[in-house]
């Protein structure tokens, strides 16, 4: 169930954050260049209406005479007469260039020497911009008339675009940090948003968590409707895993069952034939050939047991595993060997970690602890000892490791690796090897567990299993 | 000694019956886990052989069963898994020892002598009251060190006597638990085989180790040593 790499590196959560945000900043960035331009169009809309009053002013003030341009009294706007005061009149014949300039205009210059040789239609305005010589910016408005109804000339107002600008530069600053300040704010928003929005699917997964580490068996709590066919859909797909796993189980067992009781039955046929045969004369010539249909009998079991044991053997999903106390299944097993060996009256030291826990199936534990200490009691002289113990850690991981000793006579070296041989195929199994080891190594190879043979402080094997833990 | 033996699969029961009856126990066969546990219950048995996969009443529940009606008999299961989570069940419900299909018939005698003398108190496969010894593994009996030779009926009788020191034994409990059901109780052939007994263990009448309780049936008197 590993998830894809190239796209898990983005959650929900963040791709919803990523793509919200890119479309708030679109957004707001719009609205802030639309703002803009709307504010910059009615400034210089604005601008142009006050130019007009000046083009106005400067036609009810002037006198034609002869081609010349006459003011005899003082222009209503003062600025009109302060040298370099930023507003200037014009007039102008688009045949002649200029005819009449302000006071104010006195030292200007321009850059664009033409500006005033274009023709304006009759009765038309016609609003531009331009420079200086020192590359200042100027609104110009012109405006074209017909005196008295001979010439036509052209009457041109420029003023200062600064103050203007800067007025849409205040406007401009003020805008954008508004809008920083509320995309700051909806962002904030978003987030906590989300986070109420989506925590549902946090839950969840904690959930998944804490199944997938035994705690609990089904998602529990209630989930938004949207949700809740999901997680219904994921407890029934859960049980019926686990209903399955148990079926086949079951199956498996009952295939045991009926296979080997046709093998009983024919060992005591066999056994009944071979005890017949030992008073007859025929005894040495019957008896090799029932010696050898006992062996491939002893074989046949031999292969049913272990692929049967490796079949049975859980098939460990980590998400449907469950915690097990190793101290609990440990006392369990050496209540039921303190019965199989009340005789041999062994002496078990124990040293049992009760928080250690084993994630996945009791029965595989059992089996895995049954074999391991079977062995002990079995080969031990009188003294058996256990030890679980939580050390180390793995790939960030809590190791348990159990540890099972006895003083019977060991294994040789030579032995040690071959008895933990994985996957052993049974029908190469030496006669009278059991296959308890080879199904224990199958085990804890299934768990991703560790298991090795060495010799023991206390004079005979020592076996080493250990098992990550999920917490 | 009388033994159940539970196991539904025919041949195989018929088989283990056999077997142990040439063994020299009696034996009774159940079908299913329901008869096993009326024969269980209604009469009086030495141990008890039980399948754990049984038709009516599995075998662990038939244990439990057994048990919680107050019978101590030991009991051998016998499984076809073999997993240890049978095993542990079947020890934990009651059972005493296991054995896993298929078996040899020997195996189960073995395990069945060592269940029913530790069931008797003796940790040791021979019990010893000097000078008698009586090799239960080996079904010999030695006075002074020398073999004495016994008949199977006889062998059985000293055996139930000895399990069972310094108790008072009735004529009708050794009956039923050394002889098969269509035994004649009223005929004498138990008084016959105990004094042929005394005679083979006590030739000289000095030990008297088989003392008759009048009006109540027969006591082991000698001291384990």
């Amino acid at each position: 169930m590993s998830p894809q790499v190239s796209n898990s590196n983005y959650s929900i959560q963040n791709r919803l954050l990523i793509s919200f945000s890119i479309l708030l900043f679109v957004f707001l960035g719009l609205t802030g260049v639309v703002l803009d331009r709307a504010f910059s169009n009615s400034i210089e809309a604005g601008a142009s209406d006050r130019m007009q009053v000046q083009i106005y002013l400067l036609l009810a003030a002037a006198d034609e005479d002869g081609g010349e341009f006459y003011f005899y009294e003082t222009l209503q706007e003062p600025l009109f007469n302060q040298l370099n005061s930023g507003l200037y009149g014009f007039i102008s014949k688009a045949s002649l260039g200029e005819l009449w300039r302000s006071d104010s205009a006195a030292a200007f210059e321009f850059s664009d020497t033409e500006l005033l040789r274009q023709a304006v239609a009759v009765g038309e305005t016609v609003f531009s911009k331009t420079l200086d010589d020192q590359n200042q910016e100027f609104f110009v408005l012109s405006y074209g008339i017909l005196w008295d109804g001979i010439s036509e000339y052209s009457f041109t107002v420029m003023e200062n675009a600064a103050p203007y600008y800067s007025e849409i530069g205040n406007f401009r600053t003020s805008l954008w940090a508004w809008l920083g300040g509320v995309a700051i704010l909806l962002l904030l928003m978003q987030v906590f948003l989300m986070r109420w929005g989506l925590s549902p699917l946090h839950y969840m997964a904690k959930d998944l968590k804490e199944i997938e580490s035994g705690k609990k068996n089904q998602l529990e709590g209630g989930y938004p409707k949207e949700l809740q066919r999901v997680t219904d859909n994921l407890n029934l797909l859960i049980e019926s895993e686990r209903q399955q796993q148990d079926r086949y189980r079951t199956t498996l067992g009952d295939l045991a069952h009926s296979l080997k009781t046709p093998l009983a039955v024919i060992s005591g046929v066999l056994d009944k034939l071979s005890s017949n045969s030992t008073n007859s004369t025929e005894q040495e010539s019957l008896s090799p050939e029932l010696k050898s249909v006992d062996e491939q009998l002893e074989r046949m079991n031999q292969i049913v047991s272990y692929q049967l044991q490796r079949a049975v053997k859980s098939d460990n999903k980590s998400t449907l595993s469950r915690q097990v106390s190793i101290e609990k299944t440990i006392e369990k097993v050496l209540d039921a060997l303190a019965k199989v060996y009340r005789e041999k009256s062994v002496q078990v030291e124990k040293n049992l970690d009760p928080a250690a826990i084993f994630n996945g199936d009791e029965r595989d534990l059992l089996e895995v602890l049954g074999n391991v200490l079977d062995n002990a009691f079995k080969y031990g002289k009188s003294r058996v000892r256990v030890v679980v113990s939580n050390n180390g850690e793995l790939e960030g991981r809590e190791l348990v490791s159990i540890v099972v000793e006895d003083d019977g006579p060991g294994i040789d070296k030579g032995n040690q690796e071959f008895v933990l041989q994985r996957g052993a195929r049974s029908d190469t199994l030496v006669q009278g090897q059991g296959i308890g080891l080879a199904v224990v190594t199958d085990i804890v190879d299934s768990y991703k567990g560790k298991i090795s043979v060495g010799s023991s402080g206390l004079g005979g094997a020592e076996i080493t299993i250990s098992f990550a833990v999920l917490r | 000694m009388r033994l159940l033996v539970v196991e539904d699969e025919e041949l195989l029961r018929e088989q283990l019956v056999q077997g142990l009856v040439k063994h020299g126990y009696i034996v009774d066969g159940a079908e299913d886990g329901r008869s096993g546990l009326y024969y269980a219950t209604e009469f009086e048995y030495d141990a008890a052989i039980i399948d754990l996969g049984l038709p009516e009443i599995d075998g662990i529940s038939l244990i439990q069963k057994v048990r919680s009606e107050g019978k101590e008999f030991p009991v051998l299961i016998l499984t076809a898994r073999g997993d240890w989570q049978d095993k542990v069940a079947g020890l934990d419900a009651g059972a005493d020892d296991y054995v896993v299909k298929p078996f040899q018939l020997e195996e189960i005698v073995a395990r069945l002598n060592a269940l029913l003398r530790r069931a008797a108190g003796f940790a040791k496969p021979k019990l010893d009251f000097a000078p008698l010894s009586l090799d239960i593994s080996a079904k010999r009996l030695t006075v002074h060190d020398e073999n004495v030779d016994l008949t199977a009926y006889e062998y059985k009788l000293l055996e139930y006597l000895m399990l069972h020191p310094g108790q008072v034994i009735s004529k009708t409990e050794l009956t039923e638990h050394l002889y098969a059901q269509d035994y004649d109780r009223d005929s004498n052939v138990l008084e016959v085989f105990i004094r042929r007994l005394r005679q083979k263990l006590d030739p000289d009448q000095l030990l008297k180790p088989i003392e008759t309780v009048r009006g109540q049936g027969y006591r082991f008197c000698l001291e384990e040593s």
